[in-house]
C-alpha cells in the first residue's frame, strides 16, 4: 500500500511531468535530425507521449483535488483563483489534446486517393466504413498566376452515398470538404498520359500510363518510364519546371534496357520517337487527376476543444501574473502539491 | 523603389548598431546624456524598420509576414519595439546594448538573404493563402521577439547575479510568460491551420519539432521558477539556451531541413514530385 502510494506519487509528480518533457524534447530534436520521417511512429516515442498524458492527467486531479479540500473555489474572485483557475485550464487542456491524438491513432484514418477526372472512387475500398461513400470527380483545374506559378488547385466532387448525389462542392488547398465523418482535402494533383508502342505498321493500343510507371515496347528489351508531364516545358529550367500555365507541353520520358538508364527526353504530343530500331512511342495526350487525402479524426474535437482550453488557460495563468510577494505566499500554500 | 528599401534596411541597420554602441558606451561610463542619446536613435532606428515593413506592405498587398525574409524584418522590429516599450515602462536602459546587436544581426539576415531582391513581390502559394497566415506568423514574430528581449535581459542579469543582484529576475520571467502564451498561440493556430491546409494538425514536421523543443524549454523555466535554486543564474541559463533555440527553429530548420515550412525555394511544398524516376 505504501509503495503503491508511493509509485502514484512519483507518477503523478510535476518532477516526472517535466523529466518527460525533457526526454520528449530531446528525443523529437535528435530523433528529427538522425531519423527524419517515421520515427515519430515508433513504440517508444508513443510510450513517452502516453506516459507524459498519465503524468499529466493525474497532476491535473491532484490539483482539483487539493483545490477542492482547501475550499479555493470559493475565494474570491481576484488575481490569484483566475490564474488558477487558467493553470487547471491549460493543464487540462493539453490532456485533452494528447487523448485526441491517442483517440487518432486507434480509430483515426487518413488515406491519399487518386482519382481521374469523370471517375468516381469509392473510398470504402481505401478505409474503414459503415455506409460506403464515393467521391466523383467532375473536373480538376489549376489556377496559375502571371508568372505560370499555381495560384490555386481545384476539384470539383460528388458526394455519393446510397447511390445518390447528396453534396457537389468544389474544394481547394485551404478549403476542404466535410461530409459527416469524412473530409477530404486537396493535396496533390498529376497527369496521366496517353500513351502508345507503335512501329511503322502497328499503331499499337493506347494506355493511360501514371507519372512513374512504364510502358513496355513489344520486341524490344526497352521500356519507356513518364517522368512527368509539363504544361509549359523551359528546356533551361531541366526538372525545376515551375510554369503550370497551358504552353509547350511536354511529356518528360526516360528509356531504360535491363535496369540501366539509356536517356532521358522531352517529348511533344503526337510526335513519334524511336526508342528501338523501328520500334517507337507516342504521347496522345493527358488526363489529369486529382490527388485528395481523405481523413476521418474522431479525435479532433478532443482536440479542438483542448486547444481552446489551452489557449484560454495560458492566457488567464499568464496575463495575471501576481506580484512576486503575492505569488510566494500563494507558492507556501500550495507547496504540498 | 529597389534602391529606395533598400537605403531604408540599411538604415535602420545602421541606426541599431549606432544605439547598441551608444547604449553599451553609456552604461559604461555612466553617462546619462548617451543612454537618452541611444534611446532616441533606437528609436529612429525602430522608426525607420517600421517604414520597410510599411513598404514591403504597399509593394505586395498584404502584410509583410509570408516570406522568410520579411519574417525577420518583422522579427527585428518588434525586438526593438518591445525593447522600447520595456525602456519606457521600467526606466531601465542597461540591456540596451545586447537587444539592439541582436536588432541589428536580424537586420543584417535580411539584407544576406534578400538583399537585391527586397522590392520583389511573388504570389503566395496555394497553402498560404488562407487567414490564419496573419495570426499564426505575427504570433510567432511577436513571441520570438520576447524571447530576444528575455534574453537580452538575461545577459546583463548574469553579470549582475554575481554582484549579488537579482532585482531583475521576475521581470525577465514576466517576458518570457509572455513569449510562452504567444509561442503557444502561434503553434495552437498553426495546427488549427494545418489540419484545414494540409489535414493533419500535427506531422512531426521539424519545424514543428523545434517550435515544441522550444516551448518545452521555456514551459520548463517557468515551473522550475516557482523554486528558489531555479532562480539567478541558472535560469538565465535557460532563457539565453531557450533563444538559441528560438533562432535554431527558424534560421537551421528554414535552410537547413525540407519540410512542409520549406518555403526558401519556388516549389510548393504541398505539391513535390518524387525525383527518384530520373
Amino acid at each position: 500500500m505504501v509503495a503503491a502510494k508511493e509509485i502514484y506519487r512519483i507518477i503523478s509528480s510535476m518532477k516526472t511531468g517535466l523529466c518527460l518533457l525533457v526526454l520528449i524534447g530531446l528525443v523529437s530534436a535528435v530523433g528529427s535530425m538522425v531519423f527524419p520521417g517515421g520515427f515519430f511512429n515508433t513504440f517508444v516515442f508513443k510510450l513517452l507521449l502516453l506516459l507524459l498524458l498519465l503524468n499529466m492527467m493525474l497532476c491535473t486531479i491532484n490539483r482539483v483535488v487539493f483545490f477542492k479540500k482547501s475550499n479555493f473555489f470559493k475565494r474570491k474572485i481576484g488575481k490569484g483563483l483566475i490564474r488558477q483557475i487558467g493553470v487547471l485550464l491549460l493543464h487540462s487542456g493539453i490532456v485533452l489534446i494528447l487523448i485526441g491524438g491517442v483517440v487518432y491513432s486507434f480509430y483515426g484514418q487518413s488515406e491519399q486517393i487518386e482519382i481521374l477526372s469523370g471517375e468516381t472512387t469509392n473510398l470504402a475500398y481505401a478505409m474503414v466504413m459503415d455506409k460506403p461513400i464515393s467521391l466523383k470527380l467532375n473536373d480538376f483545374k489549376i489556377e496559375t498566376n502571371h508568372d505560370g506559378t499555381p495560384s490555386q488547385y481545384y476539384s470539383d466532387l460528388s458526394v455519393i452515398e446510397g447511390g445518390k448525389t447528396q453534396r457537389k462542392q468544389v474544394i481547394s488547398v485551404n478549403h476542404p470538404l466535410k461530409y459527416k465523418h469524412i473530409k477530404a482535402y486537396q493535396d496533390s494533383y498529376g497527369y496521366a498520359v496517353r500513351s502508345r508502342a507503335v512501329t511503322n505498321t502497328d499503331n499499337g493500343q493506347e494506355q493511360l500510363l501514371y507519372e512513374g510507371e512504364s510502358l513496355t515496347i513489344p520486341g524490344s528489351k526497352r521500356t519507356v518510364k513518364i517522368y512527368r508531364y509539363f504544361p509549359d516545358f523551359d528546356p533551361t529550367k531541366g526538372m525545376a519546371q515551375n510554369s503550370m500555365k497551358q504552353g509547350d507541353a511536354r511529356v518528360v520520358y526516360s528509356v531504360y534496357e535491363n535496369k540501366k538508364l539509356l536517356g532521358v527526353g522531352a517529348a511533344k504530343f503526337g510526335s513519334k520517337i524511336e526508342i528501338d530500331d523501328h520500334k517507337y512511342v507516342v504521347f496522345d495526350g493527358v488526363e489529369p487527376f486529382t490527388v485528395l487525402k481523405v481523413k476521418s479524426d474522431p479525435g479532433l474535437i478532443f482536440v479542438l476543444i483542448g486547444s481552446l482550453m489551452f489557449m484560454l488557460g495560458v492566457s488567464m495563468a499568464l496575463i495575471y501574473m501576481p506580484a512576486r510577494k503575492k505569488q510566494n505566499q500563494l507558492q507556501q500554500n500550495t507547496a504540498v502539491v | 523603389m529597389a534602391i529606395f528599401i533598400q537605403i531604408i534596411v540599411y538604415a535602420s541597420l545602421i541606426l541599431y548598431i549606432a544605439a547598441s554602441v551608444l547604449y553599451f558606451a553609456g552604461y559604461r561610463s555612466e553617462k546619462n546624456g548617451m543612454l537618452k542619446a541611444a534611446s532616441a536613435i533606437a528609436i529612429v532606428g525602430c522608426i525607420i524598420n517600421f517604414l520597410a515593413l510599411i513598404i514591403r506592405t504597399i509593394l505586395s498587398g498584404r502584410l509583410p509576414l509570408s516570406s522568410g525574409y520579411e519574417f525577420i524584418l518583422s522579427f527585428a522590429f518588434l525586438t526593438s519595439l518591445l525593447y522600447l516599450i520595456f525602456e519606457w515602462k521600467n526606466k531601465a536602459k542597461n540591456a540596451g546594448g545586447i537587444v539592439m546587436i541582436i536588432a541589428a544581426l536580424l537586420i543584417l539576415a535580411v539584407i544576406i538573404i534578400a538583399g537585391g531582391q527586397l522590392d520583389e513581390v511573388s504570389p503566395l502559394m496555394p497553402a498560404l493563402k488562407s487567414p490564419w497566415l496573419t495570426v499564426h506568423v505575427l504570433t510567432a514574430a511577436l513571441a520570438y521577439a520576447s524571447f530576444a528581449l528575455a534574453a537580452g535581459l538575461a545577459i546583463i542579469q548574469i553579470r549582475k547575479i554575481k554582484q549579488g543582484n537579482t532585482a531583475q529576475d521576475s521581470k525577465i520571467y514576466r517576458v518570457v510568460a509572455i513569449g510562452f502564451m504567444l509561442l503557444s498561440f502561434s503553434i495552437i493556430l498553426g495546427a488549427i491551420w494545418a489540419e484545414q491546409a494540409w489535414g493533419a494538425y500535427w506531422t512531426w514536421d521539424p519545424k514543428e519539432v523545434w517550435a515544441l523543443v522550444t516551448w518545452i524549454i521555456y514551459a520548463i523555466y517557468l515551473h522550475l521558477h516557482r523554486r528558489k535554486t531555479w532562480r539567478g543564474a541558472r535560469a538565465c541559463w535557460m532563457v539565453i539556451a531557450g533563444f538559441i533555440i528560438v533562432l535554431f527553429t527558424f534560421f537551421g530548420v528554414n535552410f537547413l531541413f525540407s519540410g512542409m515550412h520549406s518555403y526558401a525555394d519556388s516549389i510548393d511544398p504541398l505539391f513535390h514530385m518524387n525525383e527518384q524516376f530520373l
